[in-house]
């Protein structure tokens, strides 16, 4: 086993007692990415070898050269006395929506694909000040619009090292996929509707999405800016808490950043789940998705094998000390999807209109007499599908005869979803939890090619992770166990506002409580494959 | 003019004349005079700094970047609301103004919709002819601005210094009636936000921007005509000339049986005249939604209510007040409240001096006034307190000086920062009033010019005043003017 397979938060004490140095842990998290990712996505990345389909390719850019003086850096500092911080010569990555001063910035789209950050996002600069080293830029949806990473201009995409013929989910794929096989140990996503929960639970890794707020977003390209929350994904739940540790709190640049104290997540993690009340409802034990001719909702049941895990996690935590509450109504989230479907294109067709052609990034080469051609050239040959759709039903239900009908009723059944939760967590309502207990996501990663290209189809993927955005409040997928096929199965824990400590006790509770249970063992096969 | 135009047109002169008046609403841009843009750190103040060296990745608009709201802006916003009788909501919002614009980096600007920080208000103009017009406010937000584009060799080129700088729009109803009460609107705009200090509303150099709404109607009527919007007008003059031509050529349409369109008109500076611009018939859709980068400006009552109490009087206010208080003028009232210190001052010299209010105006119309023009300086940057107009005065009235040592005086206070008090007694500026002295100078006068004397006996009166001008010469200008009168008078007559 490599050094870059333990967690971050042992590589990091190891390198600050100076029993570890950080060059060496770089070396060995390059020595995994020449092993496992093949080429990295490129813009017209051409037809796939046999080879590529057996890679990860979850970097876009690989910042070698930075790295390595960052890891140098540290191992100086270390020798210097000094305390290096938390992250000390840990590797990172971050999802390439990431502002990274002096680095190609291309949210994995052509519009950007020449696009270098003349500056960092506060993220970014924590976790750098926090002695981590930033291995690179990893692929993504295009601007992160998608759920299994297809979409990026950059290709060959991002493949699921459990299963390189399947999707590592998205939009933060390449975090999840990097994550998973030891391309670096931690790594910075962002979730609007699912996009580091579902990748996570895709690729068998740890990720969370913390409160809206709890996490700045300044320097993060922006998609549904109500929505968007940055947030880890990690191989363990103390190291999501480490990272969570490095990057919550205020920040002066995003008034949005919530100012509620950080607690010590790291102090808090063990104290178990004795006493904690968890919820489970048949509202996530299901899909509900609207009949394409009559708007109906029609209901169907997930997977026996998704309900399984989920209902054997249930058990695990009661046997730990948790009490289980069950049927927990959650009637709203069943809209979801719709809800999103409106809220997030609206916003996102807004966050795109910056990318013009007219100050940075790509436009089109030719003679234009008039600027909206100008415009529109550009915007049709730097964009791909996803962002094209999403401008046009952005467009569509925000136009002021149509805003009254789609966006302000989403924004009210927004509300109500919000007012389930507050129900369900209400300190003196009728369930009182501390936790609502949920699969990830309704099924295990599926097949490359088989959903992209349907839109409506795709955005299913996060019917159980979106509502955990609506309402601004935490969850935090893990590892729940693996289907029949051998693919991992994530499981959700939803909490209040800025509980994120409280899931992180969960989390871990239910890791010690398994830690000992065969599946646990069985690594991704990428990683089997090439013999590590 | 009143608000009623009449037109006779050559081709109508069978028909009944029609008595047409305008209707014009504004729409204007206030520049707040904020240390740094509304969203970002950098100055607000970019005048004569070369294109974008005055920028950051905030206000350039650059991808992951987020707004921070400066709090000063909303003050200022706030302080202007309540000034203008509106109400300052406790809660409002920002939302975003899509389109697409070189000048415009987010390509959306953020801007306050339907829950704006402002609500309602007006304005009392009064009118020279000595009405009032209400014009009642139906916008008052706060917003970013723009950049500037311009083309030059054929090139479009983009200025992002502008953009952030804190503005509050602002629009009227249509409530003004000419021309002449719309640049009457503007010239009590402009006071205001000077006297508030929220604003250098130089139009100038672009702090106030004004668009005309203008459409005609008869008189008498209610409903409101197809508008056209007058852009680019960047004085009050060339507002009011652009409404005054604006009016005329739609009255002319409407006499040759045409129909005014809503168009977009550019007002050319340089050669006095109206541009189309474009048609107006499809307004555009801004899709505007909340601005979920920014928290809801909420504010507390209390906070609002120190602002409504510390607002100042305010200029009209405080003109009325002269004008009952002080017995001033109209006039008078109007000059001394043109601008917050020369009505500071007009008020400390009041209170130093006790005496007739409108004596006091007339030397500051006068003498300060002139000092304050030639010096280019504003009334409370003089050397020349209010205590020392007042000193002079009142030695003036006391007989110590004359009136035109106390003017000269001034002068020499501004000049030297000492009281007029001490100059008076170190340079011996007292008035000679003693019979004796003024005599023995009156005859020197005479004896020295006997021809004069002649002349005047022979009945050429006029040279009387000739024979003044040589005493005060005589006597550095410090013979009272009274005394000497009386006593030249009796010189003459050979008394």
């Amino acid at each position: 086993m490599s050094i870059i397979d333990s967690p971050a938060y042992e590589i990091a004490h190891k390198v600050k007692h100076g029993e570890l140095s950080a060059v060496a842990v770089l070396e060995a998290a390059l020595e995994r990415v020449a092993a496992v990712d093949g080429r990295p996505g490129t813009l017209d990345g051409g037809l796939l070898t046999d080879e590529d389909q057996a890679k990860v390719h979850a970097f876009i850019t690989l910042t070698a050269d930075r790295a390595r003086v960052q890891a140098e850096q540290v191992d100086a500092r270390v020798r210097a006395g000094e305390d290096v911080g938390p992250l000390a010569g840990v590797p990172v990555t971050f999802k390439d929506l990431y502002c990274l001063r002096g680095v190609r910035t291309t949210a994995a789209s052509r519009i950007l694909s020449n696009f270098t950050a003349p500056y960092s996002a506060t993220t970014v600069e924590r976790v750098e000040a926090a002695g981590a080293v930033t291995l690179g830029k990893v692929n993504l949806d295009e601007f992160a619009y998608g759920s299994s990473s297809e979409s990026s201009a950059f290709q060959p995409t991002t493949r699921n090292p459990w299963d390189p013929a399947r999707v590592p989910g998205g939009s933060s794929g390449g975090s999840a996929a990097a994550v998973a096989s030891g391309q670096g140990c931690l790594s910075l996503g962002t979730d609007t509707g699912g996009s580091i929960r579902q990748p996570a639970a895709f690729c068998g890794v740890v990720g969370l999405k913390p409160t809206y707020g709890r996490v700045s977003r300044y320097g993060i390209i922006a998609f549904g800016s109500s929505l968007d929350c940055p947030g880890p994904l990690a191989r363990d739940v103390r190291d999501a808490a480490l990272m969570l540790s490095v990057i919550a709190g205020p920040d002066p640049c995003d008034s949005t950043a919530a100012t509620v104290p950080v607690p010590n997540y790291l102090e808090e993690i063990d104290r178990g789940v004795k006493g904690m009340r968890i919820g489970l409802s048949p509202d996530f034990l299901r899909i509900a998705f609207p009949d394409p001719h009559t708007g109906e909702i029609i209901m169907e049941d997930l997977a026996d094998e998704i309900c399984d895990v989920t209902l054997r996690a249930a058990d695990k935590l009661a046997a730990a000390g948790a009490e289980i509450i069950e049927n927990i109504p959650m009637p709203n989230s069943a809209y979801g999807i719709p809800v999103y479907f409106v809220i997030s294109r609206v916003e996102a067709s807004s966050n795109l209109h910056r990318f013009d052609g007219v100050k940075y990034g790509y436009r089109s080469q030719g003679d234009f007499g008039d600027l909206n051609e100008m415009y529109r050239q550009t915007r049709a040959e730097g964009f791909g599908l996803e962002p094209k759709l999403r401008i046009l039903m952005g467009m569509y239900v925000s136009a002021a005869q149509y805003s009254e009908h789609y966006y302000q009723r989403a924004l009210n059944v927004r509300s109500m979803i919000r007012a389930d939760f507050a129900a369900a967590f209400d300190p003196q309502g009728d369930y009182r939890l501390d936790a609502l207990l949920t699969p990830t996501a309704p099924t295990p990663p599926f097949k490359m090619g088989d959903i992209y290209g349907d839109s409506l189809l795709m955005q299913y993927a996060d019917q159980l992770t979106v509502s955990a955005n609506h309402a601004g409040v935490p969850a935090l997928t893990f590892p729940g166990g693996l289907s029949q096929e051998g693919l991992p199965i994530g499981l959700q824990l939803i909490g209040p506002d800025f509980a994120e400590s409280t899931l992180f006790r969960a989390g871990y509770a239910f890791e010690q409580a398994t830690a000992d249970e065969t599946w646990r063992a069985v690594k991704p096969r990428v990683l089997t494959e090439a013999g590590l | 003019m009143s608000g009623k135009l009449k037109h006779t047109p050559e081709r109508n002169k069978e028909g009944p004349m029609t008595e047409y008046e305008a209707v014009i609403g504004l729409e204007t841009h206030i520049q707040l005079n904020t240390i740094t843009k509304i969203f970002c750190g950098c100055k607000a103040d970019s005048w004569e700094d070369p294109p974008n060296t005055n920028i950051c990745p905030v206000c350039a608009g650059l991808p992951g970047v987020l707004p921070v709201l400066n709090e000063e802006a909303v003050r200022k916003g706030a302080r202007l609301a309540a000034a203008m009788h509106a109400e300052v909501r406790l809660v409002s919002y920002f939302d975003r103004k899509n389109y697409f614009y070189p000048d415009l980096p987010k390509g959306f600007q953020i801007s306050q919709f339907d829950q704006a920080l402002g609500n309602g208000g007006y304005l009392d103009v009064p009118m020279p002819e000595g009405y009032v017009r209400r014009v009642n406010i139906t916008k008052l937000h706060l917003e970013e601005d723009a950049g500037k584009t311009k083309i030059e060799g054929g090139q479009r080129l983009v200025d992002f210094n502008r953009c952030g700088v804190p503005l509050v729009e602002m629009v009227t109803e249509p409530d003004l009636r000419s021309a002449d009460e719309a640049a009457q609107y503007l010239i009590r705009l402009r006071q205001l936000l000077r006297w508030l200090g929220i604003s250098e509303a130089d139009m100038e150099k672009g702090h106030l921007r004004c668009d005309a709404n203008v459409s005609i109607r008869p008189v008498g009527s209610m409903y409101l005509n197809p508008k056209t919007e007058i852009k680019n007008v960047n004085s009050i003059e060339a507002v009011r000339a652009a409404a005054v031509m604006e009016i005329e050529r739609q009255i002319a349409l409407v006499e040759a049986g045409r129909r005014v369109e809503s168009w977009t008109l550019d007002w050319d500076d340089a050669h006095n005249r109206l541009k189309k611009m474009r048609s107006k018939e499809t307004e555009a859709d801004y899709r505007y939604f909340r601005e979920p980068d920014l928290l809801p400006v909420v504010v507390t009552a209390e906070w609002r209510d120190d602002i409504i109490q510390h607002l100042p009087e305010l200029p009209l206010e405080r003109r009325a007040r002269f004008m009952e208080a002080y017995g001033l003028p109209e006039y008078d009232a109007d000059i001394l409240t043109a601008d917050r210190p020369i009505s500071e001052y007009f008020e400390a010299a009041l209170a130093a001096y006790g005496g007739d209010p409108k004596v006091l105006s007339n030397w500051i119309m006068n003498e300060v006034l002139r000092m304050q023009n030639e010096l280019g300086l504003s009334a409370d940057a003089l050397t020349l307190t209010p205590k020392h107009v007042a000193g002079v005065i009142k030695m003036v009235e006391a007989g110590t000086i004359n009136v035109a040592t106390g003017k000269a005086l001034l002068v020499k206070v501004q000049e030297s920062g000492t009281a007029p008090e001490a100059i008076v007694a170190s340079e011996g500026l007292g008035q000679v009033s003693d019979d004796a002295a003024l005599l023995a100078v009156i005859d020197g006068v005479l004896a020295a010019h006997p021809g004069e004397v002649v002349s005047y006996r022979d009945g050429k009166e006029g040279l009387f005043g000739w024979f003044m001008g040589q005493v005060m010469r005589e006597t550095h200008g410090k013979a009272d003017p009274g005394k000497t009168r009386a006593l030249l008078q009796k010189a003459l007559k050979g008394q």
